[in-house]
């Protein structure tokens, strides 16, 4: 099975730099994005089994962001993991029709996203 | 004296021999036809007639001058004691003069209560007076209701808020003056509530002249002197102002601990990176030392700035004015921001006056506000850009001007009244660089409020900003 693909979309260059490293070395094909404009086109062009993307973001904000990606039946199933680093947690029904199926608060390790990837995304194949 | 008690015995003497003379006499003249007799008894009779009448007279005309004297006594409204050297009346003046005593005596004791009475009242009204003027005053919106709910006093701020006529409330029923039923509620609860001493706090949104303001309402229940309700004081402190300030402060802290939270989010990161392997290489390790050193150090100037702007604003620094020349300090921020420009190729231009035109000013908090604003220069301001540094001097004035002008993204109608308002961020330009919001806010607290001076900004979206601040220049 080829590996998979996952969009990172954060506009953090250091947060962007961390995780694509992480999911690279073990294994994944990823996809950077330092804007929410940015994350959807390449939502719709690269078509990503995972997303991975900040709150809080130029242009469009994470929760926006996934909100678009549903609307469009191409990458309406995408997965997504959300980062946050709100002091609060975003509400539960914020989230619940934008396919948002974890949410990690910032600052998180990259040991934990690895695994939450992995969940996320044994999950979705089942 | 005498004369009026002989007068009266002779007159009894007299009249009654007389009297008896003619009644004896009369008989025994008719019969003898001696008129002698008879006639000295007629004689002795009209003599007595005489003296009594006499009596008469005299009394009735000392019981005149008395009527008199008394008459006079009663339309001139004063009391006074009476003289009489008649013997005759003398008893009657005396049983009156004891009487005007009496009646003095009593009108004296009746003027003194009435003076007594007098000054209470004055005091009294005045308290009350007092009191009706300190509430009038009280800028919170004060009011007293009875044990009907009606209004018995209300003042200035209460009228102001619930927009009624102050002078023609008296008695009206309070959910008609307040025109608020959730208050009405409150004040008839509190009325009931059979409390004395009890007292309750209660937020309270309003919508008044204007916008919505939040009130705190304390509400007090009132006894009288037998301890029996006797209504409710409600006062209402518009408590808007300190709402705003708290989210304020809460959204500070927000803030700041998002911006502090992104550089420890990397050190974590990548320590976490480190000690898993993640760095296959040197160059790799090498990068990732460098990274956690930088975001280390960014925050502890993060650290440092928060403080600062924290202790600048409340006043805890130590202001210490000496002569500065404006130009050493520009030149000095300049040196300090020229790698950060570099990196971005931003051209820096000095145009500064002579070294000698001092102002005075704390050094470092002045060094601080041209380093603020020289910083938002080139954060704001795309690469290949041209920051240009002024100071000019305005003899005729004796002030001293600086501008620091861009060609950076600009400023937006919109939010120029606002810049300098603390956490004020123009929503478009959130792209170009991250930041607290307090660093205008901090430069015009120095200008402004530590220097007396005055801070402008002019700007144009897409061509660039101008920030300029004016101070007094040293004699």
């Amino acid at each position: 099975m080829s590996a998979k693909k996952i969009l990172v979309a954060d506009d953090e260059s250091h947060i962007l730099h961390v995780v694509s490293l992480k999911l690279r070395n073990a294994g994944f094909e990823v996809v950077t994005a330092a804007d929410g404009q940015e994350a959807l086109e390449l939502a719709i062009s690269e078509r990503p089994d995972l997303l991975i993307t900040d709150y809080h973001m130029p242009q469009l904000s994470g929760l926006e962001l996934c909100r678009k990606l549903k609307q469009d039946p191409i990458t309406a199933k995408i997965p997504t993991i959300m980062l946050t680093a709100r002091g609060y947690d975003l509400d539960l029904k914020d989230t619940q029709d934008s396919g948002i199926l974890r949410m990690l608060s910032k600052p998180f390790s990259p040991r934990a996203l690895l695994t939450t990837v992995n969940e996320v995304l044994l999950e979705a194949a089942a | 004296m005498r004369f009026g008690k002989i007068l009266s015995i002779l007159m009894i003497a007299l009249l009654g021999g007389g009297a008896l003379c003619s009644i004896v006499s009369i008989p025994s003249a008719w019969h003898t036809g001696h008129w002698e007799i008879g006639l000295l008894g007629a004689v002795l009779f009209v003599t007595g007639g005489a003296a009594g009448l006499l009596a008469i007279t005299s009394f009735r005309r000392n019981c005149r001058v008395l009527i008199e004297a008394i008459h006079r006594m009663t339309t001139q409204g004063t009391l006074h004691l009476l003289n009489t050297d008649n013997h005759e009346i003398r008893p009657l003046v005396t049983a009156v003069n004891e009487m005007v005593e009496a009646a003095e005596l009593c009108m004296s004791e009746a003027v003194l209560k009435m003076k007594e009475l007098e000054i209470q009242l004055k005091v009294a009204t005045s308290e009350r007076q007092h009191a009706q003027a300190i509430i009038y005053s009280i800028s919170d919106a004060v009011l007293v209701t009875d044990t009907f709910d009606e209004l018995v006093l209300a003042n200035e701020a209460a009228a102001r808020t619930f927009q009624f006529d102050l002078d023609h409330c008296r008695r009206a029923p309070v959910d008609q003056i307040v025109k608020d039923e959730k208050l009405a509620e409150l004040i008839r609860d509190m009325r009931q509530s059979n409390s004395k001493s009890g007292r309750r706090i209660v937020e309270h949104k309003i919508k008044g002249p204007g916008e919505e303001r939040i009130f705190k309402v304390t509400l007090s229940a009132v006894a009288d002197n037998n301890d029996a309700p006797a209504g409710v004081v409600a006062v209402l402190h518009d408590m808007t102002r300190e709402k705003e300030v708290a989210e304020l402060k809460n959204d500070f802290v927000s803030s700041v601990s998002h911006e502090l939270r992104t550089p420890l989010a990397s050190i974590k990161a990548y320590v976490e990176m480190l000690i898993d392997g993640e760095a296959d290489d040197e160059k790799t390790t090498r990068e990732f030392y460098e990274v956690i050193q930088n975001e280390a150090n960014r925050l502890s100037r993060l650290i440092d700035n928060i403080l600062n702007i924290s202790r600048i604003e409340s006043g805890l620094v130590q202001i210490n004015k000496q002569p500065q020349s404006l130009t050493i300090i520009l030149k000095e921020a300049l040196e300090v921001i020229a790698p950060q420009a570099r990196l971005k190729q931003i051209t820096l231009v000095e145009q500064l006056t002579p070294v000698f035109y001092q102002t005075s000013a704390d050094r470092d908090m002045l060094y601080q506000a041209v380093l603020n604003l020289l910083s938002n220069a080139v954060k704001y301001t795309p690469e290949r850009g041209i920051i240009t540094v002024q100071t000019a001097v305005d003899e005729a004035k004796r002030k001293v001007i600086a501008r620091i002008s861009d060609t950076g993204v600009g400023i937006p109608p919109k939010d120029l009244p606002f810049v300098f308002d603390k956490f004020y961020r123009a929503e478009s330009n959130n792209h170009m660089a991250k930041g607290t919001g307090l660093g205008l806010s901090l430069v015009k607290h120095i200008i402004e409020t530590v220097h007396r001076g005055r801070i402008f900004v002019e700007s144009h979206v897409g061509k660039g900003s101008c920030f300029g601040f004016q101070l007094d220049l040293c004699d």
